[in-house]
This record gives structure tokens, sequence and C-alpha cells, in this order.
């Protein structure tokens, strides 16, 4: 059922006659990005616009006792201040937990948090009527660790909290996961901590808002969720959705970072209705810190019990989430801690609690890999502590755990086509495993992991019964075609994706081809870029609208060639007769009988999710997804050991994306998600300083170290291709996926070349020296022999 | 976009009108900008009219004046035509080096030695924005009263960072001022003190105009030993250089003097006492350059000034220190 | 209040003149006062490269360059990278689709064109790594566009023999 037919090098065997599919692709988008032509949201200009900057709490926890904003308005240019109580109606992504308002009204909750906003000519401006608001605070206790914040007697942070300061609790459990444990041949008990990391995409948010003379708000904004953005916009301004129009323009990188409504856009909005006047806020470097959603701290505990012959018998896994002052997709990240780890891998029997804690910090959110690159690298270690354990091949024991295709999950998901063991070899050969590993020196070390992703969520984040993905395609006499589609491209390429589906259904090149998309006035309604969701969905409902077309065409020109619509095929730039294809018109021949004889070409596609492929349980449509990827990494390090660092040489990345529309484009998915995850699992780290009020403590590109061209590692990308019935030519997901097993590739490899596990991120030096020391004491006391018959030796100096 | 504060910028193109320029009330000196202008953003000092040294063609020479047995450097040299020049790669190879590896390849091409010389010290309390140190209250170097690094600590501790100065300390180098007074001289050795707010031994309205190096009188080999998370960008977080004039150009010639010179600890780069032991010793002896290495880890105490646990920055000063040696011995 | 400047230089080979307020940096006399809105804004203080231009045929970072000090310089921004056809720059990072959201892409074009120009010859992935260190790019791992400048080296090095032979044909007499 889930894999189509394939030949035995798991190809689509219709591969070599596709038109486009498969090719190697030039973006839509990409010249003029590279030309400096392309407009950004920062790069708009409006007649008589102004400049708006938000003032922000330098207290991590406070009441709002009074806000002066009385020198502030006097100031000479500016026109218009707003704060908190300008904006009463509280939001939130998931609509279950509205629990932040555009600016503070009663209380902050983080040191960043928005208080006031102001408008006026210039930026200049602007800033010096931000310091003229004068705000007095009360003081309140912060809390920057969550089993602090989770006390009884701690104070309540978020000001629309139900149950003090646990954001949410989930515990799942099933089968009888105790007793599977007391039953196993080993049980791995460890404890593991991810550190919190933030996206830090190049560009810093940015919004502008104008009014039209009708009274109609137009919001352009560098959002990746433009269609969660125009709800709440609507119900936090009191406006009708069909009076606000959103507006993405081209977006320089999201990664989860900006797929949620932020304060400034709901500032630029209130602004620019109360002035009359286009209105922007471009954020800062420090205020993309501050806004962050980024990866949850999470401390997990986990045991896993295992047979002798290395197959699972049951997880327990505890998990403590740090959440930051407000929910985001709290709800969800808490869920997908425990819900999507249940494969590739069998686990007979599972139960994961998790609780996610407010703290006194900025909000965490969904970056890349959203709620389960915590939980797969504590997972991930524990297979690879259990194949040392159990002197297995760390390889042959994830092999011996596979779920296979058409595999239903212990929680219930179905699972469709699973090209997990292919990825498990194609990493295997790539990295020499077998030969090499043995004979790697003490220092260099490789390390396995695998991992699966959703291709979407079969749930909308707002319950309802409409269609999840909508594309609208018109083409005409001139030989060309637009589509329509709310999909945020926010660089992976979506817009390619919509135009190589269209290319290939209706014969046409790319280049005749405008995509135009997430503009709420001109576009169906999408739901944005998150959860890797676009290419299955909105690539499903731009298939069926592009065959709708194509059908039309071809029975127009068949029915003029007096032959069956099935013999006409439309491919390279031509209608041809397939039984005879020296019988051939241009397309645009083809169109013109077509527009002939039924008027405008136009063809609606949609796309819903299948709704039977989740559990029967509470939560059990959460994690739920038409289709999975599954991911399979092999890290190369060299370990220095006398001063800690670990050097990530190579990376091999087999990525089973079910069927690569354009290669190009998912290698370089691909090829980021191993970078993004590399620089977690070595140097990123987002925290606070709890010793200091709670600061950030670098919020710059230069204090938040994110790796140079000269420290990422040579990344090795090979696409696996096992084609889901569920995904447009069975594609699925390559945006996330391929980030997983990365960090725990890493750890793994560590122990490899040295012999010290490495469970808490990143992987930094001192902590690696620290593993190093505990070692060397271990080694001294006879408890455990050298490593790899290296002997660590006594330092030198100190 | 994070603005400057309002300023007003004149452009002399004398050494002459610059001196006059920075005696106007509020005046201060941009060359390169790379260190002022984040300053300047991050509202660190507020000055009312910055003399901009690009129009000054004096100061970009570097040339050989045997006469004085030195090497002149311009002020306003960038750190990457320093790197790139073929006197200072022949002499002074560790300089090349170190200049050759401060922050990134744009940064080089923008910042000058003069610059890199004057370089402000730094802290993780202090380069900041003004509203994240007004969260923190401010500190000794900005807006408030008490240090965040050393608790009760009455002098700022905040650390010279530059790459360039420790090499040129090593190096004997002596930097010139200008001033409306004339020319003096200072030992770059002297340049420095340990207050973290005011670093530089340099009176109002002076400015430097060129580092002088002399001429090495005989063998020498030289090193400079950094240490960064990232390979680049990043400022230094260990940062040791090296001299050592040696009896005869040979590997295994003796020592007849060391000068070594610690940056990024405090205020003031440390140059290391004692060394003097090491006079007559050779360099291809194991013992003479652990014994070196423990000379530096006893005299460098790295603070948490900079953002880098401090005590494996102590942990790994030897470290580097020892593998420069190493790899100065091997080329 | 200090009044405005009146810079004038050389902007992508042709000479302008334009007023600025001395706090402006070079990046905001480009994108606020000309309209130039390649040059992009990414970190606000030096550490991201998204503001890369070249002046006198160097990269440098124009949002900590004060607009004054390209008095009587040669500035080339991304938009200056414009030829007939398309140039091998982008012509490489459009076929190995080397920008994702392109945010990064004019800054990492600008340090790239200016490092090719210099060494005219093909160059090897680690040369590419190291001369592109000043910029941050955080879509595609780098992969992808050390792929497209390796491929653009050989191309523009192979244009710069074919200028010098078209030299050498048309004027024998300076052949040496």
């Amino acid at each position: 059922m889930g894999d189509f037919k394939k030949k035995s090098d798991g190809r689509d065997e219709a591969a070599e006659s596709h038109w486009q599919l498969g090719k190697a692709h030039r973006k839509v988008d990409a010249v003029d990005r590279m030309r400096g032509i392309a407009r950004y949201t920062d790069d708009i200009k409006l007649p008589g616009l102004l400049h708006g900057k938000i003032k922000r709490s330098p207290h991590p926890h406070a009441r709002i006792v009074a806000i002066d904003v009385g020198k502030a308005e006097a100031m000479e240019g500016v026109h218009a201040v707003v704060t908190g109580r300008d904006f009463p109606v509280p939001y939130g992504v998931i609509p279950w937990t509205p629990d932040e308002n555009a600016l503070c009204v009663d209380k902050v909750c983080f040191v960043g948090d928005g208080v006031a906003a102001v408008a006026a000519i210039d930026e200049d401006t602007a800033i010096a009527a931000c310091d003229a608001i004068e705000v007095e605070y009360e003081l309140l206790p912060a809390y920057f660790d969550p089993e602090a914040a989770l006390a009884p007697d701690a104070v309540q942070i978020n000001p629309y909290a139900k149950k003090g300061n646990l954001s949410k609790h989930v515990k799942l459990e099933f089968g009888p996961v105790d007793q599977a444990l007391e039953e196993a041949d080993i049980v791995i008990k460890d404890d593991y901590f991810f550190e919190g990391t933030t996206h830090t995409a190049i560009e810093p948010h940015c919004a502008v808002a104008n009014v039209e003379t009708s009274g109609v708000l137009t919001v352009w904004s560098a959002t990746q969720v433009s269609h969660y953005l125009h709800r709440e916009l609507a119900k936090v301004l009191g406006m009708p959705a069909h009076r606000i129009r959103v507006i993405q323009p081209p977006l320089g990188g999201a990664f989860g970072g900006k797929s949620e409504p932020f304060d400034l856009e709901f500032c630029v909005a209130k602004l620019a209705l109360m002035t009359g006047r286009p209105v922007k806020i471009l954020y800062t470097r420090e205020e993309v810190f501050y806004s962050h959603r980024g990866r949850h701290p999470m401390k997990m505990h986990y045991k896993t019990g295992f047979r002798r012959d290395g197959t699972i018998t049951g997880v327990a896994a505890e998990t403590i989430i740090d959440g930051g002052a407000y929910s985001s997709f709290g709800l969800v990240t808490t869920y997908y801690s425990g819900q999507l780890l249940t494969a590739p891998y069998v686990f007979p029997t599972y139960r994961f609690d998790s609780r996610r804690a407010y703290t006194n910090k900025p909000a965490c959110g969904p970056k890349r890999g959203h709620g389960s690159v915590q939980p797969r690298f504590a997972i991930e270690c524990q297979l690879d502590k259990a194949a040392v354990q159990l002197g297995m091949d760390p390889i042959e024991l994830r092999r011996r755990n596979n779920l296979g295709a058409d595999g239903v999950t212990v929680n219930e998901m179905k699972v469709g086509s699973n090209g997990f063991l292919e990825c498990l070899e194609r990493v295997e050969a790539a990295s020499g495993w077998q030969d090499r590993r043995a004979e790697l020196p003490y220092g260099r070390g490789l390390g396995i992991a695998g991992s699966t992703y959703i291709s979407g969520t079969n749930y909308c984040v707002y319950p309802n019964e409409m269609p999840q993905a909508a594309v609208q395609i018109t083409l005409d006499r001139s030989g060309r075609a637009r589509v329509f589609s709310g999909a945020n491209d926010i660089g992976q390429g979506s817009n390619t994706m919509l135009a190589v589906i269209a290319s290939e259904e209706l014969g046409l090149d790319l280049s005749d081809i405008r995509v135009l998309s997430a503009d709420s006035d001109l576009c169906p309604i999408d739901l944005g870029a998150y959860s890797s969701r676009i290419t299955l969905m909105v690539g499903n409902a731009c298939l069926e609208a592009a065959r709708g077309l194509r059908d039309k065409i071809c029975a127009s020109v068949a029915r003029r060639w007096s032959i069956p619509a099935k013999r006409v095929t439309l491919t390279g730039r031509k209608a041809l007769d397939m039984e005879d294809p020296e019988r051939q018109i241009s397309l645009t021949e083809a169109f013109v009988m077509a527009e002939s004889d039924h008027g405008l070409l136009t063809a609606v596609g949609n796309y819903d999710t299948p709704k039977d492929r989740h559990g029967s349980y509470r939560g059990g449509t959460i994690g739920a997804s038409p289709a999975y990827s599954f991911t399979a990494h092999v890290a190369e390090v060299e370990v220095d050991a006398e001063t800690g660092i670990v050097t990530v040489t190579n990376v091999w990345v087999a990525h089973d994306c079910g069927k690569a529309l354009s290669p190009r484009i998912v290698e370089g998915q691909m090829e980021g998600s191993v970078y993004m995850g590399f620089a977690e699992a070595i140097m990123e780290q987002h925290i606070v300083d709890a010793e200091h009020n709670g600061v950030h403590t670098g919020p710059s590109l230069l204090d938040y170290r994110i790796p140079t061209f000269q420290d990422t590692p040579d990344i090795h990308s090979l696409i696996v291709e096992h084609p889901d019935a569920q995904g447009p030519y069975g594609a699925k997901e390559a945006g996330e996926g391929p980030l997983h097993p990365i960090i725990p590739a890493i750890s793994n490899a560590i122990y490899d070349a040295v012999g010290v596990r490495m469970n808490a991120t990143p992987f930094s030096p001192p902590r690696v020296l620290d593993a190093l020391e505990s070692r060397r004491t271990l080694e001294a006391d006879g408890a455990i022999a050298p490593h790899k018959d290296h002997p660590l030796a006594v330092p030198e100096v100190a | 976009m994070l603005r400057l504060p309002r300023f007003g910028v004149v452009t002399p193109q004398t050494v002459e009108d610059v001196v006059a320029a920075i005696n106007q009330p509020g005046a201060r000196i941009i060359a390169g900008g790379t260190d002022l202008l984040p300053n300047l953003k991050h509202r660190l000092e507020q000055p009312a009219l910055l003399v901009s040294l690009s129009q000054v063609e004096a100061l970009r020479q570097v040339g050989r004046d045997d006469r004085a047995g030195v090497v002149r450097i311009g002020a306003g040299v960038t750190l990457t035509e320093i790197s790139e020049n073929h006197l200072v790669r022949q002499l002074y190879p560790s300089l090349a080096r170190a200049a050759g590896i401060v922050a990134s390849p744009s940064i080089r091409n923008m910042a000058t030695i003069g610059g890199n010389i004057n370089l402000d010290t730094r802290c993780r309390y202090v380069n900041q924005s003004e509203f994240w140190r007004s969260a923190i209250g401010g500190c000794l170097k900005s807006e408030g009263t008490l240090c965040h690094v050393v608790k009760g600590g009455r002098n700022c501790v905040a650390a010279m960072s530059s790459d360039c100065v420790p090499v040129l300390t090593t190096l004997d180098a002596t930097v010139v001022l200008v001033g409306p007074a004339g020319e003096r001289r200072v030992a770059i050795a002297e340049y420095y003190n340990t207050d973290g707010v005011r670093h530089i031994n340099k009176e109002p309205g002076e400015f430097m105009t060129e580092v002088q190096i002399p001429v090495p009188k005989g063998p020498r080999r030289s090193a400079y030993a950094k240490w960064t998370v990232r390979k680049n960008i990043d400022f230094p977080l260990v940062s040791v250089a090296m001299r050592f004039d040696l009896d005869a150009d040979s590997p295994d010639a003796r020592m007849t003097d060391v000068r070594v010179c610690v940056g990024v600890l405090n205020a003031k780069p440390r140059l290391i006492r004692r060394t003097e032991s090491l006079a007559g010793k050779r360099l291809s002896d194991r013992a003479t350059v652990e014994a070196l290495c423990q000379l530096v880890y006893k005299q460098s105490k790295p603070l948490e000034n900079v953002p880098y646990e401090a005590p494996y920055r102590r942990k790994m000063i030897p470290v580097y220190t020892r593998r420069a040696i190493e790899k100065m011995l091997a080329s | 209040m200090a009044e405005s400047f009146l810079l004038s230089f050389q902007l992508n080979g042709e000479p302008v003149e334009v007023a600025a307020p001395p706090h402006y940096t070079l990046l905001e006399v480009l994108r606020y006062k000309l309209d130039l809105i390649g040059s992009k804004q990414g970190c606000d203080k030096g550490d991201c490269g998204a503001c890369t231009v070249q002046i006198d045929r160097r990269p440098v970072l124009s949002c900590i360059t004060l607009g004054v000090h390209v008095q009587g310089r040669e500035v080339v921004t991304v938009e200056g990278l414009t030829r007939p056809g398309m140039h091998p720059l982008h012509d490489c990072f459009d076929k190995w689709v080397a920008a994702q959201c392109g945010f990064c892409t004019p800054g990492i074009l600008m340090a790239a064109e200016a490092y090719l120009s210099a060494v005219g010859r093909k160059v090897t992935r680690g040369e590419v790594a190291e001369a592109l260190a000043s910029n941050l790019c955080r879509c595609t791992g780098y992969t992808k566009i050390v792929d497209a400048i390796v491929e653009a080296s050989e191309l523009m090095a192979a244009e710069d023999e074919g200028k010098d032979d078209h030299r050498r044909a048309g004027n024998p007499s300076k052949t040496s």
C-alpha cells in the first residue's frame, strides 16, 4: 500500500518519462534575490512611511504599575504611542492557549517583553520617544529554571495560566512498559539535557502596515504563517478578516522562528490605523533573540529495555520542558516530545510523561524539528549504549528494531512508505562504516543515528472542516500559466516545487509559470510553512488543479485530432499524440483550442488529510501525519583529547523523502538541516543569565555563535526515494527530518573516538574535557579499560 | 536597525589637521570603525564629532627606517595590508600572523593597526546594547557602579582583546603619539594600564600616528597562539605572543632573550615575568618548553569578563603556547 | 545638529553625489538615500556579512562603515554585478541553488567576486571557505555555495584568459 511499485534501486518506474520531476531545477525566484532586486519586507518603501519602535522591559518579572507616555506623545515627530491597554484581547497561535497580548497589559514576563510602541517620522525619533516613555514596575520573583517555576509556592508567571506555572502536562502510556522493562535483558537508564537554541534567520523580523482609503488594512510581514497571522490580527484588532490583507514578501529565512504572530505585526497595524499613515517596524538583531520561539530546553530521563538480540522491549521517558514566558506552540511541543519518537523503531511498550513549565525567559516554540529533536537525541544515544553493552554493531541493532513500511506505531500512528533500512545502508556504505570504524585510531570516530518526521500534521491548529490546502491555476492563449497559492515560500523553495508540479502536468517550462503566493487577497488560503507540510499538502492540491487543466487541454486537442484524449500528452512545451509523435502542436496552440472551448482556463485543487491514521485516545491526533520521512546519519569526528575540541569532519546523510521532485533543492534542505543540527550539537546555546536579572547572555550574532563556512563539516547528501501513496508523485518532507539524527550521531561518534558519553548539548570543549577527566579517574582506578588501547595521560600542566 | 547616535564628522587630510580637529570638544578619532561603530551603536560613547582618518594618506605607509633601526607602520594601515606586507612577513612573522587572523577577512580589510592597538577593552557585561545594560544596572565601564565580573571589585577588568598588541609587546614596539605639544613616543608595554575603563595611557588631544618595531638584530623565532570558538569572526579567548632571540639560526640554537605576552586577561596585556631564566637554554629541549608553559600558566589568570568559561581558558593557555612553539619549530 | 554631508564617490561604475547625515552608515546611505536595497541588514554591527559591499575592490561591511568613509572611493554593490546575460557567479549560484532564502546572498556574492577577481584562477573548496569566512548563511550549510563559487572560479578564470587572448590578438605589439 504505502510503497509504490519500485525498481530495485528504489526509484519510481516512471521516472524516465518525467518531463520535469527529478531534474536539477533552477528556482523560479532566486535570480531577483541574487541581483538585489527582490523586495523583502524591510525593502518596502511607501510614501509617508512612519517608523515604529517597541519599548521593552528591563525586568524578567514585574507588575506594570503605571506607564506614562505623555512626554513621548509630546515629542516633535511622534505620531502615535500604544501600550498593552490598546490590545486587551489575548492571542496565541494555538487557539486553546491564548496567553499573550500584543504588548504587556498588567505585567512583564521576561527581559525584552514589549510594553509600548511608538510611530514617528524616523527611527531616531522613534527610539528617542521610546526612551521618553516612563514605566513604573513592581518587581516580582523571577524563575529561570523550570523545576523552580513548578514549585508549589512559586509566583505565577503567565497572566493567563490555568495551573500555576505548569503550561502543559502530557502523560501517555502504551502497553505494560514497567513490566517490559523488568523483563528486559538489559535496561539502559540515563539523563539527558538538550540546551535551548534559536533559529537565527539572517533576515530580522519586519512588518509594514498601510490602510487604504476604503479602510482595508494591509500588513506585509516576514512571516511563515500568513493565514494564522491574518486570523490573529482580526481577533486582536477586532476587525473582520475581510478588512485585512496579509502579504508575505520574499522572506529571508525562518526555520520556525516566524511561525506565529509577533508584537511588531500588531503594533504596525494598530499604529497605521491610528495615524492613517504606513508604519514599519524592523527588529534589531537583539529583538530577534527576544522574540525567539526556538528550541525548548529539555531535561530528559530515559529508561530503555532491550533483549539480548538488541530488540527494544519498552521505553519510559520523563521530560521537563522549559517553555519560557508564553505558550507559543507549547501544547503541541509537549505532545511532540513523546508522540514523534515511535518510529523508525518498534517500541512494544512506551510511556512518556512530559511537563512544560513557564519560566521568565523568551518564549520557546517550534524550531526545525519541533519538539522531537530533543527526545531523538536521548533515544539514539540510548540505542548506542545498548549496542556497546550488547557487543553489537549499532547499525545492526537499529535494523533489528526497524518498523518497516505500512507499519503501525505503538501510539497508533499509521506509517506508509518507509525507506529507513535503505537510509541505513546508504550511510553505512558511503561512510565506509564497516571497514573504517574498527580501524580509526583513538581520537577519531564514527557515529550513527536515525529518525523519522512528519510531512505535515493531519489536523489544522484550529478545528475546521475545510481543506488543508488549495491551489488555483489559470492559463491562457499567451502560453503562460499562473499558480496561485497561499503557501509561504521561506527560502525552502515551495514556489519552485509548485512550478515543477504545474510544469510536469502541463508540459510548460518553469519559466512559463508565475507562482503568486502568500497574498491573502490574491491567493487561496493556506495554513503556512510549518511542520513540513507544504510539499505534500500544497503539492497535492497543485497536482489536482494542474491535472484538471491538463485534462481540459488534452480533450480539446484530442477532439480536433479525432483521437481519444488519453492519447494526447503535454510535454516539452508541446501537445503531442503519443501513438504518432510526429503529430504535435505548440502548447500555445493547444491552449487556444482549450480557451476556445471553455473560456478562461482555470482549475482549482484541494487537499485534505486522511482522517483515519491517528490514535483513538485523547491527544492521539497530535503527531499523526499523512506520511513520514526517514533519515539516517553517520558523523565522523576528531576529538582533541587535550583541548576537548570536537571537529566534525564529515556527515553522510541519507533521507527518504518519498520522491525528490527537485533533487538539488532536496539536497539543500538536507545540507541546511545537518548544518543547523551540527551547530546545536557543537556550539549554540540560547540562555539567560540567572545571576544577572535573567538577561540573555549574548543577543547578537557575535556572542550567539553560529558556524561559519570554515566551521562546517563536509556534508554528503544521499537521497533515498520510497514513494508514499499519500504524497504528490510519492513525495514526503525533506526540510526538518534530516536535522534530527545529527546531534546523537555526533555524540555517538565522540564515544567511538574517545570513549566518553556526551549526554548534554552543546558538546563544548570544557564539557568534553570534564568527561575525559571523569573517564581518566575511572581508568586510573582500574574500573574501566583504556578506550581503543589508549590510556588517558595525566595532563602536563595544571 | 540599530542606529548610530548623532554626531558630526570631519575628514582632515593631514596629521596637523587631525590634531586640530581632535582638540575640539567631544571629538574622537575614527579609523576603520570596526570597533568604534558597534560601540557607538551600543551607546558606550557619545562623541559630538568623529575625526575620520580615512583621507590621511600619510598614515597609510609601511617603511623601513634603517637609520633608526625600525620598521614604521602608519596607524591607518589595514590589518589585511599588514598581513600581506612583505617586510612584515619577513621581519615579524608573528605580527603578520596575528593581523591575518583577526576577526574575519572583511573586518581586516577595514580595521587598522592603529585601531587594533587602541581597541577598547571588552566585557560580556559591557559590549551589549544600552537597553541590555540597563537590565543589569550598568557597570563600572558603563552606566553603573558595580563590577559584575569581580564581585565587589572597584577596578574595571574588561579585557584587552587585541590580537596585535601582545605580539607588538613581544617585539618591543613603540607607539608614536602626536598632540598639541608635539610628538612623543611610548614603549607599547607602557602604553596600557589595568583600568579597563581607560586602559590606554594617552592624553586627551593626542592620537597615535604610527607604531615602530625594532629590526631584529640576530636570529629570531616568533609565534602567536590564538583560540576562538569559531574559526572566524570571534574575538580571541586565548591569546599568547612569543618571541625567542637565538644565538644561531638553527633549530637547536640557544635562546638569548625571550618575551611572552598574554592578552585577554584584564585590561593590560601581561608580559610574562622571569623568562630570563630560560636564557641559554634550547627550544628544542622539551623540558624547556614545558618550563616556559608553566611560567605562562602560573602568571595568566583569565576572568569571566569575555564570553567563555575562564577556568577552561586558563587551562588552554599553556596548551596553545606549547602547540604554537611546536608548530614554529616545525616550520 | 550636524548637517548632512555631500558625498561623492564612484558607485557601480558611475559617479554619484548624495547628501546624507554624518551618522549614517554606508549601508544606510545605500538603502535609505539611494534605494539600493540589495545590500542587506542582518546583524546591526558587523557580525554576519549580509551588508558586504566592495570598496576599492576589497569586501567590507557597510553596516559598520561610515558613509563619509567612501568619499572619493569606488564602491560596488550587488547591483553592480549585472552584465548582459548573467554574471558567472549569478549563473552558478542559480544552477546550484546556492541561494535558499537569498538574504545573505548579495553579501556573499560581493565577497566572492572580490576574491575570485583577485586570484583569477580556479579555487579549491578550502580556499572558498577561508575567503568567505566573514559571511554567515543559515539556510544552506554552505555546501551549495561552495559548489557554485568553485564552478564560477573556473568560468571567470576562463573569461580572463579569453580577455588576455583578445588583448594579445588585438594589439600584438604589446605582447610580451
